[in-house]
């Protein structure tokens, strides 16, 4: 069984440094009120025919929209935005298509579970680093069942059969967790919407994912890549729906993002 | 007179446990729906534009579009528009919102639904649920409010973000650059595209 101490001290070491400067900055961070502020209605701004109840709605989303999304760079944003779409488009769609089309959805389900079996490090340390170790504790339990009864993790017994869902966490929701905002939105090449945050909290969770163990820098780069395509043959369709429901598309990714990430981080 | 005061004793006599249950109402009413659709997504021998029909003939009493409409404006805009661009905004935002929920059902097809226990905030209940489909869990918050005499659903958050509010940002991002005009063609325009089925032939014909 892989602890997460094993993983080397100098790593560990890191991890805490960040962990500790973040938390020092989260004494200052506001945090968002239950309570909407009480909507004042002025009847002579507005049509007749609007009723008191979507006053009150209306407040909920206002109250959303004191917090927009930090974005200096939207104008790298949006092109790179662009290129990963086109990426999307020329590359991953069609190469996982022709694999969709060559392996059965059994067996592209089952290599899915086999990769996310193997990110257990990520999601039992970051569920410790929460406080939360009963479900850090339900992550092991889940890795020995399906590694073992469900074979190498392409199985997913755990839950299927002792009904032990994955909690998944990682050091960007860890931040977030302790009160760390989530800083300027940026869109990463082949990876898509993040933000500072969560960009940084990729560094520690890097070492916690065993595909970076493997030696053959090549091998590496496929064995990631061959993980992408997988996944991507069993969602194609929704980023197409997703683009074709959206009026300005950045936007959408961004805030959608954002609204994600909270909704995870309260978990 | 007293055909009036027995009805107005019934109505007092029903509508109060209603009231104190709202949330197993919510819950009873959410998951009927929700029934009758995946009941005509596991027909496939029906044909689509006739099934398509009767799913928006089943969703539409439960969903307020109109408020929806507005709450996507938001007062920063609705109210300075005439009355011809608010009808005009309002079916076109209300088509695109039916169409993108059929499109979202035609990408589903196996997943079961588990419902949570439905939080009452005021005048509003929200009802959790899961959705699990063949490789992964998405949790869907469905947003009720009290409308004269019914609950009816003003948002949908899906892994918490909020239908409403993302079209709130886009609206406001195209409305603080441009006019209702450019929004309205947005809506017409933008998206016209079409979905790629989930087989591989006929994705290849529709991607970009």
């Amino acid at each position: 069984m892989d602890r997460p101490t094993s993983i080397g001290g100098a790593k560990l070491s890191l991890i805490l440094i960040v962990l500790v400067t973040s938390l020092s900055g989260c004494a200052t961070h506001a945090t968002v009120t239950d309570q909407p502020a009480p909507f004042v209605v002025q009847p002579e701004t507005f049509t007749p025919q609007v009723n008191e109840d979507e006053f009150e709605l209306e407040a909920e989303f206002e109250e959303a929209a004191t917090e927009p999304v930090s974005d200096p760079l939207s104008g790298y944003n949006r092109v790179m935005t662009q290129v990963n779409d086109k990426l999307y488009f020329w590359m991953l769609k069609p190469v996982s298509q022709g694999y969709g089309a060559v392996v059965p959805e059994g067996v592209r389900l089952a290599v899915g579970r086999a990769f996310r079996n193997l990110l257990m490090p990520v999601r039992f340390t970051n569920n410790l680093l929460q406080l939360k170790p009963k479900r850090a504790g339900t992550e092991l339990v889940r890795f020995v069942l399906n590694s073992t009864i469900g074979v190498l993790g392409l199985g997913d017994p755990a839950a299927e059969s002792f009904g032990l869902q994955a909690y998944p966490e990682d050091f960007g929701q860890t931040l977030g967790h302790y009160g760390i905002g989530g800083g300027f939105h940026i869109v990463l090449p082949l990876l898509g919407p993040s933000n500072l945050r969560d960009t940084l909290g990729r560094v520690p969770d890097s070492y916690l994912d065993p595909i970076n163990y493997i030696d053959d820098s090549k091998t590496q780069l496929a064995v990631r890549v061959y993980s992408q395509v997988n996944r991507t043959s069993l969602h194609i369709g929704e980023y197409e729906s997703l683009k074709k429901d959206s009026v300005d598309f950045y936007t959408f990714l961004r805030d959608g993002y954002e609204q994600h990430r909270k909704q995870q981080i309260k978990d | 007179m007293r055909h009036l005061s027995s009805l107005l004793l019934c109505l007092f006599l029903f509508a109060a446990p209603a009231l104190a249950n709202a949330s197993e109402e919510v819950r009873s009413l959410l998951k009927d729906k929700i029934d009758a659709v995946l009941m005509l997504i596991q027909d496939q021998t029906m044909d689509k534009a006739l099934r398509d029909d009767q799913i928006i003939t089943i969703i539409t009493p439960v969903f307020d579009y109109q408020t929806m409409a507005k709450l996507s404006l938001g007062k920063k805009y609705w109210p300075t528009l005439s009355q011809t661009k608010q009808e005009e905004f309002s079916d076109l935002f209300i088509e695109r919102l039916q169409q993108s929920y059929l499109e979202k059902l035609d990408l589903y097809s196996d997943e079961k639904i588990l419902y949570g226990e439905p939080q009452t905030k005021g005048k509003k209940v929200y009802q959790p649920t899961t959705l699990i489909s063949k490789d992964s869990r998405i949790d869907m918050l469905y947003k009720f409010y009290r409308a004269a005499e019914e609950w009816k659903i003003y948002d949908v958050e899906i892994g918490g973000v909020s239908i409403i509010q993302t079209y709130r940002s886009q609206f406001d991002g195209v409305l603080s650059e441009g006019t209702i005009d450019d929004l309205l063609e947005k809506l017409k325009t933008d998206g016209a595209f079409v979905i790629p089925a989930p087989d591989a032939e006929a994705a290849r014909a529709g991607s970009e």
